[in-house]
């Protein structure tokens, strides 16, 4: 391999942007302040990773694209809109990340294997979610095929998320009856923790995804069902 | 990365025909050096955009036999050895020791020079007294097998290193016994280990592996790099993968390979700290290092040389270079 100008990260936030999360948003806003404030206070890391926020809904909105969080100035800003189309979703990422990692590599970097980070209120509303999901996860077809952490809360359903993650221990679902707001904020906690730790382990002779439990979430499969 | 003894490309900047070859040692009167500000502040070797720059921070307070940068350098009738082992920026920022390590030595009999270089899995908690004890258990087993006159069987070296990685968790523990995979959860490293011998036919490289650090010859006619091992990805993938099985865990057969130096040749050994950023050789990083390794340069500045610049390379970095010929290398 040719001299790189670096080793990246390129990790996705997606967000459900859909109308149950109303109540919700300056949780997800303040959340992605967070973020992206915990990310430019570490340059050092954040020099290894490119952030991209998306919202899901009706369709998918860019509100990063894969950004260096030491020069970005712009803070990612989400609003609630329509249903609540995982398809949509994972289609736009299907076609997104191939085009994101082609840049980089382009630009001079190595590229590690992207990450997901999904959030998601509810239940898909469309039908075709799980070919796209398909599709986005199909290394064969896709060798940029991304790691996805997903988290669900509210009325997602504990095995929608575990279809949703691209491995057993990637995927948490929270309490049932938690504060939502609540758990938004520890999302977003888990997810800074999981990027940072993910980071520092980027350039080690071991390079691996270091997953961070959100607090008050519980791994998908750890329900023991009758 | 061009196979050898293909054509090589040239790095940038480097020459394109002569070797560099040191003025004979002729003693004369000192002459009266220009005013030097010698107080002047040594900056480090910046490559394209650098990594942020801040005081290191000391890594845990049982770390103290494992400095923040180590460097060495001598060298016999036959040969000239530098090595180097500097702990990266994560490492310096996170308060973790260097988890690198490089030992050489000569074997006084024969000449050969024997080295190991290991790279402490960041996974494993105790991996720094993992890759210098890997490093050790190396050298004796190598030095051994030199003085039966045996042949260099580097199963049985590989063996030997994870056999003390094993001990040395059962030491811990105060009990019998201990499996590779207790082992593995404190000690796991990776091992390049090999020596060099005078020869009729050019100095003899015999080395191994276990995991990915690697080797390179440096041409330092043309500054191309040849690798002695498999790289990490080929250039036609689109992502980067680099999962490795380290000691204690031992493959069925141990990667190895017999080569021999040419006098423009510089044997490199290194851990991926050092090979990450060289990547092919053809680019910035490999142009600096052919550029300050014609000839052999004093150990302090090989450390900092190794020590350069670069963004989102904070990987600890060790090199060990074997130049024929004494006289600080020159060919």
């Amino acid at each position: 391999m040719s001299e790189a100008r670096g080793v990246l990260l390129p990790a996705y936030v997606l967000v459900d942007e859909s109308a149950s999360m109303g109540p919700y948003v300056d949780d997800l806003s303040a959340g992605l302040v967070s973020l992206c404030e915990e990310l430019r206070a570490a340059p050092m890391l954040a020099a290894k990773l490119r952030l991209a926020v998306l919202g899901f809904s009706d369709d998918v909105r860019v509100h990063l694209a894969v950004a260096d969080m030491r020069v970005e100035t712009n803070l990612p800003r989400v609003t609630v809109r329509g249903s609540t189309n995982y398809g949509a979703a994972f289609s736009d990422l299907a076609g997104r990340i191939p085009t994101d990692v082609r840049f980089l590599r382009d630009e001079g970097y190595k590229v590690h294997r992207p990450v997901v980070f999904f959030l998601s209120d509810g239940q898909p509303t469309d039908f075709g979610w799980k070919r796209a999901l398909a599709r986005l996860t199909d290394r064969q077809r896709m060798p940029a095929a991304p790691n996805i952490i997903a988290c669900g809360m509210g009325s997602a359903e504990r095995q929608t998320i575990a279809e949703v993650a691209s491995r057993p221990e990637f995927g948490f679902i929270a309490q049932p009856g938690a504060d939502l707001g609540k758990a938004i904020s520890e999302f977003f906690h888990a997810l800074t923790a999981s990027l940072i730790a993910s980071s520092q382990a980027l350039n080690s002779e071991n390079p691996q995804l270091v997953v961070t439990r959100p607090e008050g979430f519980s791994i998908v499969l750890d329900e023991v069902t009758p | 990365m061009s196979p050898r003894p293909g054509p090589r490309a040239a790095a940038p900047g480097s020459a394109a025909a002569p070797v560099v070859v040191a003025a004979p040692f002729a003693p004369t009167a000192p002459t009266a050096p220009a005013a030097m500000d010698d107080t002047a502040p040594w900056p480090r070797i910046t490559i394209d955009t650098p990594g942020a720059e801040f005081e290191p921070r000391p890594p845990g307070q049982f770390a103290y036999d494992f400095p923040d940068t180590e460097c060495d350098g001598w060298s016999t009738p036959d040969f000239t050895v530098r090595s180097a082992s500097i702990r990266g920026a994560g490492h310096r920022f996170y308060r973790k020791p260097r988890q690198d390590s490089a030992r050489v030595a000569v074997h006084e009999a024969s000449g050969a020079i024997v080295f190991a270089v290991a790279d402490g899995v960041s996974g494993a908690t105790d991996s720094h007294l993992g890759a210098v004890e890997a490093c050790r258990a190396a050298m004796e087993r190598m030095l051994h097998l030199l003085s039966q006159g045996a042949p260099m069987e580097f199963d049985s070296v590989a063996h030997h290193a994870a056999e003390r990685l094993r001990q040395l968790a059962a030491w811990r523990l105060g009990t019998g016994p201990q499996s590779s995979a207790v082992a593995a959860s404190w000690y796991a490293t990776t091992l390049v280990a090999g020596v060099v011998q005078p020869d009729a036919s050019g100095p003899r490289v015999e080395l191994c592996r276990i995991g990915d650090s690697g080797a390179w010859l440096l041409d330092r006619a043309t500054g191309s790099y040849h690798a002695l091992f498999g790289t990490k990805t080929g250039s036609d993938t689109d992502l980067v993968s680099n999962a490795v099985v380290p000691l204690p865990h031992v493959p069925e057969s141990v990667e190895a390979l017999v080569e021999h130096l040419t006098a423009s040749e510089v044997l490199l050994v290194g851990t991926d700290g050092f090979g990450d950023p060289l990547g092919d050789g053809d680019g910035q990083v490999g142009a600096l290092f052919a550029r300050h390794l014609a000839v052999a340069p004093t150990p302090l500045r090989l450390a900092h040389v190794l020590d350069f610049s670069r963004e989102t390379f904070d990987d600890d970095r060790t090199l060990v270079a074997v130049w024929p010929g004494s006289s600080a290398g020159a060919p």
